[in-house]
């Protein structure tokens, strides 16, 4: 969990994680994965030192009706000291890799437009934003509106 | 005016991409696109995709054994068809999606009622029944996507009580494709 926090404290969002270390297990390793998960390790100095994850990415998979199959990265994040060492490129290119592998169309995520150095870090590699070139906008309902939209309709 | 609303199955794939390529016209990129119930390609002048390489395969996508999305359909009964006939006059695609702060979630990917059903509540009963799948399923939330300029869709969102993130926390969407994700599966 100790990442998440760390992504959720860069993004200045600590107080919204609400999901838990057992939900986490439950929806990524039970019969129903709702999402994938890749990690990067590293060798301590000994070699009797557990590998150290420094690094990881979430994703799972999308739709688009137009044009199939998407991969959806979800969350991706390399620890502060381990970062500009090529983690976060190598950890794109396995899931680029494993996007054309399952015949994904498109890799897809969702960057803050305040997130300077990883807006510059995707559309470097080619990245488009569609928000900005086609007008899309992310809406979301939360649980609340949730439940009053799921109600039997009065009319 | 009555109308049902019902899981889609294979036999829909017709008119799912028929509603599919009049959803494309209402968001004016239907020169971009062309479904059909076996698959999609696009035709696209920006060259971000060469046609007959990105094709959307409806009935393997959507109803083989593992399926990237479901559907919802809403239909009238036959003295309500079309002058064409049609009586699937509405649909919605969604798919499950997760999220790394709250969990679970419910992603409606499209959703679209024919142009003379408006305003009777079609749309409102499908996006009830995508919330109604979704809190089944354990979903905390429903996340989709609307076209700025597409000012009826987001009053009519806004009104049921949703919020733009885009607006709200600077959420962009970005896609990487085509030559772009060849390169990068190279570095």
């Amino acid at each position: 969990m100790s990442e998440y926090e760390e992504l959720a404290k860069y993004e200045e969002m600590e107080h919204q994680v609400t999901l838990t270390e057992k939900e986490l297990l439950e929806d990524g390793f039970g019969d129903t994965p709702f999402y994938h998960c890749i990690i990067t390790e590293i060798q301590g100095q000994n070699s009797s030192e557990d590998p150290k994850v420094v690094g990881f990415a979430m994703y799972y998979f999308t739709y688009d009706p137009w044009v199939g199959k998407q991969l959806y990265l979800e969350e991706f994040y390399v620890m502060d000291e381990y970062r500009g060492l090529g983690i976060g490129s190598g950890i794109l290119r396995h899931l680029s890799n494993l996007a054309m592998k399952t015949r994904c169309t498109g890799m897809m995520f969702v960057v803050a437009e305040n997130n300077e150095p990883s807006v510059q870090f995707y559309k470097r590699r080619g990245a488009e934003d569609l928000s900005q070139e086609e007008g899309w906008r992310l809406f979301r309902f939360d649980k609340d509106s949730l439940v009053k939209m799921a109600a039997p309709s009065e009319e | 005016m009555d109308f049902s609303i019902r899981a889609a199955n294979v036999d829909d794939c017709k008119d799912i991409a028929r509603m599919i390529m009049e959803l494309a016209e209402y968001e004016k990129v239907s020169d971009h696109v062309k479904v059909t119930q076996k698959g999609a390609s696009c035709s696209s002048s920006d060259s971000r995709l060469s046609p007959g390489t990105s094709d959307a395969d409806l009935e393997q996508d959507g109803f083989s054994k593992n399926p990237f999305f479901h559907g919802i359909i809403a239909e009238v009964p036959e003295q309500h068809k079309t002058k064409e006939g049609h009586t699937k006059i509405g649909y919605a695609l969604y798919f499950y999606a997760y999220s790394s702060w709250s969990g679970r979630a419910i992603y409606m990917e499209d959703l679209y009622v024919m142009p003379e059903f408006r305003g009777k509540g079609v749309g409102k009963a499908l996006m009830s029944k995508v919330a109604q799948l979704g809190l089944a399923a354990g979903c905390h939330q429903l996340n989709f996507a609307v076209l700025d300029w597409n000012k009826p869709s987001m009053d009519f969102y806004l009104s049921q009580g949703c919020f733009d993130i885009t607006d709200t926390m600077g959420y962009h969407c970005l896609r990487c494709e085509g030559e772009a994700l060849k390169h990068l599966a190279q570095l």
